[in-house]
């Protein structure tokens, strides 16, 4: 049986005109009507802050004396206990904390019960042990504080070896065996190619916030003389294998392209304009209102498990942290709360869970005006599946002599990123026998074959 | 207009400095207006053949910005070690006289139009990047300049290097002006370059304030040792990874070698008449940072290997005696050399490629080590280099702007006033690449960025695939579209004239569309068009009759062709 890439190319190559793609002939509609029963979809998105996002001002302690030991220790970095935002968070054990002045849609979020947050997450080999690594008998993760290798194990989820598979693209490989069954990956990116993505034969599928995310090579659809005529050239051109790998394998992407562009463009059509009111303007928020589109029509796609991935970049503050965070920090608050309202409308709330990733947070120490590289940071999970309103993980007491400091004020994770990752798998449908394959060392952290949930942020 | 622009088009200005080295490297051989003598009439050149265009043509893709048809046959005969050295003694090309002609006209009142707030000041390096890089005869050295630019990065994604127009325009000019020196030398100004102490943020770092309980920044100190220098880990020679009595990578620094580098930094700030330590207002991007040693971390600093900078020395002293021994560290060759082989010839260097490169960099042949003008030969002429054999695994994914600065030199460009003048967003927009716009220091991809798939299976990388997407390898032919054939070749800000491809040449063999694929087949993709793609170009192109469309047309599809954006 040919298959629906062959069947196209085929089609092509015979000069059929394609005016507007026919839902027969590529037989979506049947397609849509047995994946519309497909009631159970589910989407993680997750948010790249690139650069790693300084998030001890971002969450910071409020009762007195934690808040007078954080203004010590970050000195100018400190923000003013007055300015920062109240939370009410269950799971604390009495602690106070607050949130960046300009977080207030983050604010509102948590305490209607749609968001929490995820204290000290980070790459561990295992659990901290200040003894075990002062006498140099501990596991440390490869290339701990450097942005390059830090960035891409909070996406692949192995902190002791380079690799450039990502625990999306593993469970893509699982869950869409060799290909994905309607030729557009599950996986689908705002920011183009990415490691989280990557599987070892599943790849993302990039899309644009602009329009309708993907673009048609110009002229091909076209069904005049010119169209056609650079149709079949086009199709000549991409259809001779290379003689060289890194040829074929740039051949082959151009191919799947152009046949990918066909379907993803006839399913987005379907959906819905949004009424909700959003933030055009801001770049993330335009991304996630694309995302939620696109997760409007997991049934065209024959999607029933997607995963969404897009990079807000430039959080690398060395300088100018606070003014930085200051513009930045509202921009990914405000475009969740945009978020949360378009996927309310849509229907789709209890169907996406959406998450933070960052390379690390920073020194609590200053640099004289801004902050280095650290480890531990705070995360923020939103989703009507999110047990919302909550602190989850362990946010460290703060003091020059923590144990948890491994200098400058930098602090070891208390929650390992394994743990923080199984939980989101296991909501996603990762079975518990399976999650080893896709979270490598998660038994070093967690007992997959144990009856409690991993952190208990999301309802299993 | 002013003089200083090029003032007939690009190709001809360039068909004239090949034929010059032509000339020289025949010494001064046949082409000479002085009919010779009759009794004594030189033996004829001999015929370049076709392979040796293409070989040419094959060399001009990983050594220049791209050539005209034109050129190939002189290239051919002059060969590329002469080529090299008579491209190595061109004097530099630089951008800052151009941005500064572009800023007279502006105070002059010449855009004053079409200004909104501070338009023209960004635009300023942009056009001086783009007008430059089109049209130097230096292309070489502007060639691998941008080679550095992806090394040493520095963006205009932070805002005062957007708005200053010096700031990058000085910065390229210092790659430009040390390309063909000492790697030293290159990093030592990298080092003290004010746009590298914003973007890198060791401007105006200081040293420890133990009552403020404030350390040294750290983000340089970091960098230079892991981007700009030295890499993670230690190297052979050939470019692969020591290993202890373990079996694993060794470090060659740790979070207290960072420390150590980071009191090194401190105490420089922007230089010039009047500077003071932590000058944020008044920028002065045209001279090197200054050191202000009362800002400088003062004591000894543990550096690589065992050395030790001495307390009491001046912060400038310090600084030098650390450039030196980042230099001196033996993973300085092979982890700079692979970074250069990846930009110009192959993204998958052998072990032996990898080697022959280290040791030019070792030592040029006579005891100098960083000659960069050695580096770059054993880059460029090595026999893995050269070779025209074809191998599966060689070559690379061509970047986009060097793809599309090479079509607009193939082509030739030409506009009314002489001033090429494009701004480089709509490329930027399409492929996410910009010269001096890389959304972070680990540039545009990763030097071991490996596809999923058969790439890695066979362990190969391939660094440019990770901006080639299902979104960008689509927008790169339709970029191709509206350069070839749409009305937009460049595009410039409002006050500079629009450009205009020159294809005369194919214009005048229109009429043969065999003659005319094969022609830019040669010149563009080496003659390594599959027959499938030759006849499809042919057989789309034949109905049409118009000579210009004819021929935009099969440019745009050699162009487009995987054979033409894997260099190899």
């Amino acid at each position: 049986m040919l298959n629906r890439r062959r069947f196209l190319t085929h089609s092509c190559s015979l000069g059929a005109a394609l005016p507007t793609l026919g839902s027969g002939l590529l037989g979506l509609a049947a397609m849509r009507e047995a994946a519309a029963q497909q009631a159970d979809y589910k989407a993680l998105v997750c948010i790249l802050l690139a650069g790693g996002n300084d998030s001890y001002n971002m969450l910071v302690p409020t009762d007195t004396d934690q808040y007078q030991q954080y203004a010590g220790i970050r000195s100018d970095l400190a923000l003013p206990i007055s300015d920062l935002l109240p939370l009410t968070l269950s799971g604390t054990d009495g602690r106070q904390f607050g949130l960046h002045p300009g977080m207030s849609a983050l604010q509102t979020l948590v305490s209607n019960g749609d968001a929490s947050l995820i204290a000290n997450v980070g790459t561990l080999l295992e659990p901290f042990d200040p003894v075990a690594v002062n006498e140099g008998r501990s596991e440390l993760p490869v290339g701990l504080f450097s942005h390059a290798d830090q960035i891409q194990q909070w996406q692949t989820a192995v902190s002791d070896n380079r690799t450039a598979i990502g625990w999306a693209g593993r469970i893509a490989d699982r869950m869409q065996a060799s290909s994905p069954s309607n030729g557009v990956s599950m996986n689908i990116s705002l920011s183009g190619s990415n490691v989280f993505q990557s599987g070892n034969n599943s790849t993302e599928y990039s899309i644009s916030a602009a329009g309708n995310g993907a673009v048609a090579i110009n002229e091909y659809n076209n069904p005049d003389f010119f169209g056609t005529n650079r149709r079949t050239a086009l199709d000549r051109i991409l259809s001779t294998p290379a003689n060289n790998l890194i040829e074929d394998e740039y051949r082959r992407r151009f191919r799947a392209a152009i046949d990918q562009q066909l379907i993803f463009s006839e399913a987005i059509a379907q959906a819905p304009t949004i009424a909700t009111a959003f933030d055009t303007a801001n770049p993330l928020a335009a991304a996630l209102a694309q995302i939620a589109r696109v997760a409007s029509v997991n049934a065209s796609l024959n999607a029933p498990r997607q995963t969404f991935f897009v990079t807000v970049g430039g959080w690398d503050h060395h300088d100018e942290v606070i003014n930085n965070q200051a513009r930045m920090l509202p921009i990914v608050a405000n475009a969740l709360a945009d978020f949360r309202a378009i996927l309310g409308e849509l229907g789709l709330f209890d169907s996406v869970t959406t998450f933070t990733i960052s390379d690390f947070a920073r020194t609590l120490t200053s640099n004289g005006r801004g902050s280095d590289h650290g480890w531990g940071g705070h995360h923020i999970v939103m989703g009507g599946d999110v047990n919302g309103g909550q602190l989850f993980g362990e946010y460290p007491i703060l003091s020059p002599t923590s144990s948890l400091d491994v200098g400058r004020g930098v602090y070891a994770p208390t929650t390992a990123i394994d743990n923080y990752f199984a939980e989101l798998a296991l909501w996603f449908g990762v079975s518990r026998g399976d999650l080893g394959d896709v979270l490598p060392n998660v038994t070093r952290f967690y007992d997959t074959s144990s009856a409690d949930a991993p952190l208990g942020f999301l309802t299993l | 207009m002013s003089s200083n622009y090029c003032s007939s088009t690009l190709r001809r200005s360039i068909i004239v400095l090949l034929m010059i080295f032509a000339l020289a490297g025949c010494g001064g051989g046949g082409g000479s207006a002085t009919p010779p003598p009759v009794a004594d009439t030189p033996p004829p050149p001999p015929v370049i053949t076709k392979t040796q265009l293409q070989e040419a043509a094959r060399f001009a893709s990983q050594a220049t910005f791209g050539v005209p048809f034109e050129a190939l046959e002189p290239m051919a005969r002059q060969g590329a070690e002469d080529w090299l050295t008579q491209q190595f003694a061109l004097p530099v090309t630089r951008h800052s006289p151009t941005i500064v002609e572009i800023l007279q006209r502006r105070e002059a009142g010449e855009f004053d139009a079409f200004e909104e707030d501070i338009e023209y000041l960004i635009f300023a390096r942009r056009l001086a990047w783009w007008h430059n890089t089109i049209t130097a005869e230096d292309t070489l050295r502007q060639r691998v300049a941008f080679a550095l630019s992806q090394i040493f990065v520095v963006s205009d994604n932070v805002d005062i290097l957007e708005v200053y127009p010096g700031a990058l325009g000085t910065y390229y000019d210092l790659l430009l002006t040390n390309a063909f020196g000492n790697f030293r030398d290159l990093l030592a100004a990298v080092t003290r370059s004010p746009a590298m102490g914003i973007y890198l943020s060791h401007m105006n770092n200081q040293r420890s304030n133990p009552d403020a309980g404030t350390f040294p920044d750290e983000n340089y100190a970091r960098e230079v040792m892991q981007l700009f220098s030295i890499g993670l880990f230690e190297l052979n020679a050939d470019g692969s990874r020591r290993l202890d009595g373990a079996g694993r990578a060794i470090p060659t620094y740790d979070n207290s070698d960072i420390g150590e580098f980071a009191k090194i930094f401190t105490g420089f700030s922007f230089g010039g008449e009047g500077a003071f330590f932590g000058n944020n207002d008044d920028p002065r991007f045209s001279v090197p940072m200054q050191m202000f040693d009362a800002a400088h971390e003062p004591g000894e600093k543990r550096l690589l290997n065992g050395f030790v900078v001495p307390a009491g020395q001046s912060g400038d002293a310090d600084v030098e005696m650390a450039i030196d021994n980042l230099f001196n560290h033996p993973n300085v060759g092979p982890f700079i050399g692979r970074l250069l082989i990846q930009r110009l010839t192959t993204s998958n260097p052998s072990p032996a490629y990898m080697t022959r490169v280290s040791n030019a960099f070792a030592d040029n042949g006579n005891g100098v080590r960083g000659d960069m003008q050695a580096v770059i030969r054993a880059i460029l002429l090595d026999p893995e280099a050269r070779q025209s054999a074809p191998g599966d695994t060689r070559g690379k994914v061509s970047e986009p702007v060097v793809r599309y600065v090479s079509l607009l030199r193939q082509i030739g460009v030409e506009s009314d006033d002489g001033f090429i003048a494009a701004l480089g967003y709509f490329l930027q927009n399409e492929t996410r690449q910009h010269p001096l716009s890389s959304p972070s220091v680990f540039n545009f991809y990763l030097p071991d960025h490996q596809p999923a798939g058969a790439l890695a299976q066979r362990d190969l990388f391939a660094p440019e695939l990770s901006i080639t997407n299902a979104n960008t390898v689509i927008a790169w032919p339709n970029f191709l579209d509206a350069v070839l054939l749409g009305s937009f070749v460049t595009d410039p800000p409002q006050g500079f004239s629009e450009v205009r491809l020159t294809p005369d040449r194919w214009l005048a063999i229109a009429d043969d569309p065999a003659a005319l694929v094969d022609e830019i087949n040669t010149l563009m993709v080496f003659g390594r068009l599959y027959p499938e793609t030759v006849d499809a170009i042919i057989e789309s192109i034949t109905p049409y009759e118009e000579a210009p469309l004819r021929v935009a047309l099969a440019i745009y599809y050699v162009a487009i062709s995987p054979e033409v954006v894997v260099q190899q």
